[in-house]
């Protein structure tokens, strides 16, 4: 499948009336006459932004995954829905780094609440003695 | 506040017993709400499936997931292509494959998703066909492309069909309901059972490779102890033969210490016998000899070398530190033994 709206340099919620002078403007006939079939009547271009959605996602997720060169990835689908190339999170990495920072903090607990408590009453004295000193 | 920051499928994940199972299982709920018609069968076959993984309470929010949270589809991706669960004979693929197909051909967006998980699962687009095959009973087919008119034309030409297919079942509801029930549990008792045999397949072919590697570890055991028992009884008969070798060589060498010791005594006698004839040694040189240990017949060297052994044992400075009697008696000793030497070698 290929993204009609890359092709037709529009944007991907564009109005009826944009896609259709798009369509007019562009000079390959195929194309002009695919376009005005699937995006022109409401109910298949809601079809059609259901499959465009998945397979912008899919082509998200194949990026992530460095799966963009797979042997399933091939013709239009790969040329128009593979994003450019960016940097690659790992989610699992991501995962491992959070629970290390929630274990860290689950540990420390007892000794971040000593110091707050000591804190808050330096803090007290202080305002005690400036109180004293004042009056 | 910590919890806060783990999404609710990785809370799942962290919770699993174990983490593809989960991952499989989203990916499998993805399927699922990605059908055209979701079937309660298959929701079913889900809430079995999620048993089995400990994740019965949980479904519901697989779901939820599933349609809407890409980046926990991205973690159940990077889960399962880390564990490399699916290496082998696709159980997952087989089951992903059934719950898109078990209402007809796959949606569009289940054709795109399945070739994804093949992806994932590392099969090759033939292979998937011939697994699709396998699975389904139907060939693979393209996915329709709906950036062409020629889909929405033959769409249009199929609507008339379908809309005389849903006049059908308004007629007759009950029998028709009754038959498309009978029919959902026959394919899924049939999917079960597939299922059930492929298992019991795996089984069989794990225990006769593990079978077979004994037999190939008892057969390499049984080769190498032969090896070596037979080297170790070379080995043996070998030290055998050089030590009875290294005995007769002793004794020779013996026998002839013991013939050139003898020829020399004699000659010495003689020579002896020569140069005093038969007059026996002097009393004193007797008593000298006494002394040094020796019997008559000694010679020079050995003299020498007597007097230098009982020197040294006799020596009153081995016995300093251990009483002035000691060395003195010592001394003593020591100075009968040099006397005795000093005579010898100025007489003899």
């Amino acid at each position: 499948m290929r993204d009609l709206y890359r092709r037709l340099g529009i944007a991907r919620h564009a109005t009826p009336k944009t896609i259709f002078r798009a369509a007019e403007r562009c000079d390959n006939h195929s194309l002009k006459a695919d376009a005005m079939c699937a995006l022109g009547d409401p109910a298949r271009r809601r079809d059609y932004d259901d499959l465009h959605a998945l397979l912008s996602d899919l082509g998200r997720l194949r990026a992530g995954l460095g799966m963009t060169h797979a042997p399933h990835w091939q013709g239009d689908a790969a040329n128009d829905f593979s994003p450019a190339p960016e940097r690659i999170v790992a989610r699992q990495e991501l995962l491992t780094n959070k629970l290390e920072i929630a274990l860290r903090r689950h540990q420390t607990r007892w000794r971040r609440g000593a110091w707050l408590t000591l804190a808050i009453a330096i803090g007290l004295a202080a305002a005690y003695a400036a109180g004293r000193w004042l009056i | 506040m910590a919890p806060a920051c783990f999404s609710a499928f990785e809370l799942l994940l962290l919770k699993s017993r174990y983490q593809p199972d989960t991952a499989s299982l989203l990916l499998l709920a993805w399927v699922f709400v990605n059908k055209r018609v979701a079937l309660a069968e298959d929701r079913r076959y889900l809430e079995v499936l999620a048993n089995g993984y400990r994740h019965s309470p949980d479904l519901d929010t697989l779901l939820a997931v599933a349609s809407a949270d890409l980046s926990a589809i991205q973690l159940a991706a990077e889960v399962l292509l880390r564990e490399r669960v699916d290496a082998q004979s696709h159980p997952f693929l087989r089951r992903a494959i059934g719950l898109a197909t078990s209402d007809g051909a796959p949606s569009l967006r289940n054709h795109y998703i399945l070739r994804f998980l093949a992806d994932l699962s590392g099969v090759t687009p033939d292979e998937f066909a011939r697994l699709f095959r396998e699975v389904t009973g139907r060939a693979l087919m393209a996915p329709g492309d709906p950036s062409r008119h020629v889909y929405w034309q033959d769409k249009a030409t199929e609507a008339p069909d379908a809309a005389a297919g849903d006049a059908t079942p308004r007629k007759q509801p009950a029998w028709q309901r009754w038959r498309r029930r009978v029919l959902s549990a026959r394919s899924r008792r049939r999917r079960q059972r597939r299922e059930r045999e492929q298992l019991r397949q795996q089984a069989r072919q794990q225990r006769e490779e593990m079978l077979r590697q004994a037999r190939q570890r008892e057969e390499t055991r049984r080769r190498d102890e032969a090896r070596r028992e037979q080297a170790q009884r070379r080995e043996e008969a070998r030290r055998q033969e050089q030590a009875r070798r290294e005995d007769s060589q002793r004794q020779e060498e013996a026998h002839r210490r013991q013939r050139a010791h003898q020829e020399r005594t004699h000659q010495r006698e003689r020579t002896r016998q020569q140069t005093a004839g038969e007059r026996p040694p002097h009393y004193r040189v007797r008593l000298a000899l006494q002394v040094l240990e020796l019997d008559e017949s000694a010679s020079r060297i050995e003299i020498k070398r007597a007097y230098r052994r009982l020197a040294q044992r006799h020596h009153p400075d081995r016995f300093h530190g251990q009483g002035d009697l000691r060395v003195a008696l010592a001394s003593q000793r020591f100075q009968r033994i040099k006397n005795a030497y000093d005579y010898l070698m100025t007489t003899v």
